[in-house]
């Protein structure tokens, strides 16, 4: 067993005329939280149904859990794909189970999981209605519990949060974080950068079917940070002129200062020297939006008119 | 092996739980047996109190022998002179004592016509037969007249054709009857094996199309694969088939047990060694099995892969066309032969594949065909099984995954050419 729950290669897809995915590398450690960000239409949904081997690539290769992605490794994984799919007649309990059988889990125990996790996710007293009874957040849900029900090392997500109101989303959030303390590996896609940056632990920046960059968070923060500092002070802002700051921009109580002729070190400097009381000094790290921008300009970010691809 | 058990459980319990599936297989039957139940109560009722009747005989010629005519058919007959007085009669009958009586005069004898007294008139069966029997014995009445002698009785009793073998038979009056039954029996099963077919093929295409609209065999197939999903999905379905026929074979043992008595009362001539005779034995039984599994996987074959090629319920409806001519054209053509005008090339069409549950199966049964062409069928239909499964496989496990417009004939071919 090696440490990469997902590794692509150069993989590459077409559907007709249109290059949905193109030359796409991306190793997934175990373990870890990745992101796949980009807007719609830039080739998520196609990579991740190509690592579930839905699509197969038209070049390059997908290694999943250490493998070719088989049938005996995909039972492994536990995939919420875009377009939600229910049995829109079956009972939400019946329809658990069968899920969980699928996979391989005793009847008993899908049961015991199923309805450990209904409770879990407030569902409880909805286990013996018909899933098209309930309301499309709500099936979302049903839908999370049969990905997760078989208690898979790898979670693959589509989307998983477009659709859920806030608190379901804090809930999914959480069941995230503890998956991930649990040591599985959670690949999820987004188009949302705040929410890839509230959970994610690496990210993969994709547009327009090209990966952008890909890597740690956290090193990728600070590797693209400009130089831009957030001070909050008590007192009047006569220093900040006097140590020639003239582009400034006031944000809540503190003030914006965006990289100039000034370094932030020099800034500091001024600061003690003037004796100003700081309440924050803050080398500001860019946001995700903006390293993606930086990266991929700013027309990245709309969506390209392209047809969404579905063969293989 | 364990997949397909779930999803052919989960397939068999969704259907039979169905409101469909519970009025079509138990709610109808049990409705039609009751009616049926209901009608020959009331007719049975009705043979017990409604059918004495008087027969007044003006002629003192034909009377009696009307009477006993009347008699087979169940109708309790007495028989009066002129003697008896007409106002007392219609007194009996107005105070519900007789039901009717009938007059024979000498109209009658020269013209057959005869009066029925009765509060109500008599209804269409009875008119018919009365007419019949008063006719027939006037003109027997009035050919003895002019001839006499039993030959001209055995004359007008005649009128039948014999038909005889010129195949060596032991028992040509047996060998008939086994001949009538045969095709029969045949022909039903072959109207058997043409509905379900049709029904549990069509069955089988929701099922795949149901799954594919509503993407949920996204999540399926990333656990199973598409194979066993079909095959679980198949026999899911045809486990709810074979359900549905042993409840309706049940109801049938049922009526049969129930109805038959019944029957037996109100037709006392009817002629049960005959009837028995239509209910099929083992072997025909287990012949009509076959032809059902073979029949019912090579179409449910085709019906999944035209069910995976669509996305929507009207283009499957336009794209089951050609597979519903298959059974249609094999059903046109058996029940062209009904009347006995088979063509012996037809026996070679019925080694078609697509088309031997329908036209095999009739001809095995009234043997009609050499046992060995049945045997060839089967052979076919077996060999023609490996193939549509490997192609609907293929097409399937494409389709499935597959959104947008239907795929041309050319994009099927590549379909099922990758790997």
């Amino acid at each position: 067993m090696n440490d990469v729950a997902v590794r692509l290669e150069g993989v590459t897809k077409s559907f007709g005329a249109h290059t949905a995915v193109s030359d796409f590398d991306l190793d997934i450690p175990r373990g870890t939280i990745l992101g796949l960000l980009g807007p719609n239409g830039s080739g998520k949904t196609t990579t991740i149904r190509m690592i579930m081997a839905i699509l197969l690539p038209d070049e390059g290769s997908v290694e999943l859990l250490g493998g070719v992605p088989d049938m005996s490794r995909r039972s492994r994984v536990g995939y919420l794909p875009e377009e939600r799919g229910v049995y829109p007649k079956m009972k939400v309990q019946e329809q658990l189970v069968f899920l969980g059988e699928l996979r391989g889990l005793p009847r008993s125990d899908a049961r015991k999981r199923a309805a450990r996790w209904l409770d879990r996710l407030g569902l409880k007293d909805w286990a013996a209605k018909k899933v098209q009874d309930l309301s499309k957040g709500m099936q979302q849900k049903v839908q999370f519990i049969g990905t997760i029900l078989h208690d898979p090392d790898l979670l693959i997500l589509d989307e998983p949060f477009s659709g859920l109101d806030p608190i379901n989303q804090d809930v999914l959030e959480s069941i995230v974080r503890e998956e991930r303390a649990r040591g599985k590996t959670i690949l999820f896609s987004t188009h949302l950068m705040e929410q890839a940056e509230r959970l994610c632990e690496r990210v993969c920046l994709i547009s327009r079917a090209r990966k952008v960059l890909d890597g740690d968070l956290k090193e990728l923060k600070r590797r693209e940070r400009t130089g831009a500092v957030a001070v909050e002070f008590e007192g009047d802002e006569g220093w900040l002129d006097r140590a020639g700051v003239v582009d400034r921009e006031r944000a809540g109580d503190a003030w914006h200062i965006p990289p100039g002729r000034i370094g932030h070190r020099e800034l500091l400097a001024a600061a003690l020297r003037e004796e100003v009381s700081l309440r924050r000094f803050e080398v500001l790290e860019p946001r995700l939006h903006e390293i993606f921008v930086r990266h991929a300009g700013e027309d990245a970010t709309e969506a390209p008119m392209s047809p969404k691809g579905g063969a293989r | 092996m364990r997949q397909v058990w779930v999803v052919l459980r989960r397939e068999y319990l969704e259907r039979v739980k169905t409101k469909g599936f519970i009025i079509g297989t138990i709610a109808i039957p049990l409705l039609m047996i009751g009616l049926m139940g209901l009608n020959i109560f009331i007719a049975v009722q009705a043979a017990g109190s409604d059918r004495e009747l008087a027969l007044v005989d003006f002629t003192g010629v034909i009377g009696e022998e009307v009477a006993e005519r009347l008699g087979r058919r169940g109708y309790d007959i007495e028989v009066a002179g002129r003697e008896v007085s007409l106002e007392e009669l219609d007194r009996q009958v107005i105070e519900d004592e007789l039901e009717a009586y009938v007059v024979l005069d000498d109209l009658t004898l020269s013209e057959g016509v005869f009066a029925y007294r009765a509060k109500d008139s008599p209804g269409g069966t009875r008119v018919a037969l009365f007419e019949s029997a008063v006719q027939d014995i006037a003109l027997e009445n009035y050919l003895a007249t002019i001839s006499t002698g039993e030959a001209l009785r055995t004359l007008i009793e005649g009128g039948r054709l014999e038909f005889e073998s010129v195949l060596e038979v032991e028992d040509p009056e047996e060998a008939e009857a086994a001949r009538v039954t045969g095709i029969a029996l045949g022909f039903g099963g072959a109207m058997f094996l043409y509905i379900t077919m049709l029904l549990y093929g069509a069955f089988v295409l929701r099922s795949v199309l149901d799954e594919k609209r509503n993407r949920v065999v996204e999540v399926v197939i990333s656990s199973v694969t598409p194979w066993r999903l079909l095959l679980g999905k198949v026999l899911g379905v045809g486990s709810m088939g074979l359900t549905q026929m042993g409840i309706w074979a049940a109801c049938a043992g049922l009526l049969l047990l129930v109805g038959a008595p019944m029957v037996a009362v109100q037709f006392p001539g009817a002629d049960f060694a005959r009837i028995a005779g239509f209910v099929p034995g083992p072997e025909v039984l287990l012949l009509l099995a076959a032809f059902f599994i073979m029949g019912y996987f090579l179409y449910a074959s085709l019906f999944a892969a035209v069910g995976a090629m669509c996305a929507t319920e009207e283009e499957a409806g336009q794209a089951q066309l050609p597979v519903i001519m298959l059974l249609v054209i094999p059903f046109v053509l058996q029940s062209a032969t009904l009347g006995g005008n088979a063509m012996a090339w037809m026996d070679w069409v019925a080694l078609f594949p697509f088309f031997s549950p329908v036209m095999m199966f009739p001809r095995a049964v009234a043997e009609s065909v050499p046992w060995w062409m049945t045997g060839l069928s089967l052979v076919f239909m077996a060999a023609a099984l490996v193939g549509t499964s490997w192609v609907a496989g293929r097409i399937y496990r494409v389709g499935i995954l597959m959104q947008g417009k239907r795929p041309t004939l050319r994009e099927l071919v590549r379909w099922v050419k990758q790997t």
